[in-house]
């Protein structure tokens, strides 16, 4: 279930006539599960997701499913929690979460949130954000506001399509949220339910750092890419959670992967020989992080001669050297977890 | 420094002929497995005349500067002349042999470029 969509190719959906959505639309206080994280509920009691990390509210998300299931239409839960039941579910402190449920004719081509599931899943496939905006009230409409502009559905008016357009722009760049909108003499809540594609992180260096980082990554969702000159190194034996391995020159295969800015290029082979040819690829490019393993002492060095070729310093201070935060670690397990928690800083808009 | 690092140093920050060769007729890949060190070599051989030569390569200094020479030696030279070419010579323009162990460094783009010469599809045969 790719970032929660519905996608009627799912095996466990491809027999389902009705779905549930159940999407977290707002919480208060610190929830474990970002606002957009959604939850299926099939007729058949099929579940797929969850809204928070489980207890109280899934229980009560999928009770409500099941009678939406029987009766259709939609609903909007809110669960109030103390600070007991919010400890359970990871809240920090007490708080409320608000679940949007929607019943979704899985075979209805026409069912506006199954059409912008669809929408969705086919542009995140083209490695774009996308946006779906959703009223809280009233009957269900769908309307898509991709990265490159480009809008499908209604919400009912084109006055109102317009007005979410401006804010799902805004939205495509930060994270999901509600938005009021003022329309017709009123006012109407709206979630704009911000979809990316999954970070991707293409790792130079074949290393145990490297077996460490694609088991790791793929716990959080992220695609790893293992580029190597080796291949006694690279190999699906050593690396049996990586989505890809490439073997031949590291510069050029980083090249051709094409970074975007949710491309990180970690370079961990230790190893001039890698780093440089690939720093000279990628440091005019668009790729979202540049990590470098090794001391502040040789990131300076590696830093001088490529100032040498001309590379200038705003161009160099993209190279996170020493790379990942600085938790102490020393084992591969522990770089690597540093590796990732600064990746995670870094695409949330933390300066690690 | 010793003359030898201070040359190798020289031709690793300022290599010759890096780059891809367009209208090659003769190109090889070639890769130290366990170091890691990857060359490819292109050349162009026009009536079994070598006219041009380059290199690109995710590679040590010392395999930089081993192609950085071996490509500006082989310009005019006969295939023949070019597949007899000795690491000797490599090593003399560098101004001295590489450590005991690294000599697979300088060697590798020899090797590389005279299975690019020995390839029937090359313009050499």
């Amino acid at each position: 279930m790719t970032h929660g969509l519905i996608d009627p190719r799912e095996p466990l959906m491809s027999d389902e006539k009705a779905i549930a959505v159940a999407t977290l639309v707002s919480a208060t206080g610190s929830t474990s599960k970002k606002v957009g994280t959604k939850m299926i509920v099939g007729e058949s009691g099929r579940l797929l997701g969850g809204v928070t990390i489980g207890g109280c509210v899934d229980a009560q998300v999928v009770e409500a499913a099941d009678a939406l299931l029987g009766q259709g239409g939609r609903c909007m839960l809110s669960i109030s929690l103390d600070d007991d039941e919010a400890w359970e579910i990871g809240l920090t402190c007490g708080g409320t979460v608000d679940v949007l449920i929607d019943r979704v004719d899985v075979r209805d081509s026409d069912d506006p949130i199954r059409s912008a599931h669809a929408i969705a899943r086919e542009t995140l496939a083209r490695d774009e954000a996308v946006v779906i905006v959703t009223p809280l009230d009233g009957r269900a409409t769908a309307f898509v506001v991709t990265e490159n502009g480009t809008r499908y559905g209604t919400l009912g008016d084109a006055l109102l399509n317009e007005r979410a357009a401006a804010i799902a722009t805004d939205v495509l760049s930060s994270t999901s949220r509600i938005e009021e909108i003022e329309h017709a003499g009123t006012s109407r809540k709206f979630f704009f339910d911000r979809q990316a594609p999954p970070t991707k992180i293409v790792i130079v260096g074949a290393g145990q750092i490297a077996m460490s980082l694609t088991k790791m990554a793929r716990e959080l969702d992220i695609r790893t890419i293992v580029v190597d000159g080796r291949d006694r190194y690279a190999t699906r034996e050593r690396f049996p959670d990586a989505d890809e391995i490439r073997v031949g020159m590291p510069s050029e295969i980083v090249a051709g992967i094409a970074p975007t800015k949710r491309t990180a290029v970690v370079l961990i082979a230790h190893d001039y020989k890698y780093e440089l040819p690939a720093l000279r690829a990628l440091l005019r490019s668009k790729v979202g992080y540049i990590g470098m393993l090794g001391s502040k002492k040789r990131g300076v060095a590696v830093r001088a001669l490529l100032r040498e070729e001309g590379f200038t310093d705003e161009e160099l201070d993209r190279i996170h050297t020493p790379i990942g935060l600085d938790i102490g670690g020393k084992s591969p397990p522990e770089v690597a977890l540093s590796i990732l928690a600064e990746l995670v800083a870094v695409r949330s808009g933390k300066r690690a | 420094m010793t003359a030898f690092r201070a040359v190798v140093l020289e031709h690793f920050k300022h290599p010759r002929n890096r780059g891809s060769l367009e209208g090659a007729n003769a190109s090889e890949e070639g890769a130290n497995p366990l170091c890691g060190d990857r060359i490819r070599v292109q050349l162009r051989v026009i009536d079994g005349v070598i006219a041009d030569a380059r290199f690109t390569a995710d590679a040590c200094a010392l395999c930089i500067a081993s192609a950085s020479v071996m490509t500006e030696q082989v310009r005019g030279m006969s295939v023949d002349e070019a597949m007899r070419l000795e690491i000797g010579v490599i090593h003399r323009v560098l101004e001295g042999d590489p450590p005991a162990g690294r000599v697979k460094c300088t060697i590798l783009p020899l090797d590389t470029m005279r299975r690019a010469l020995s390839k029937p599809e090359s313009g050499a045969s």
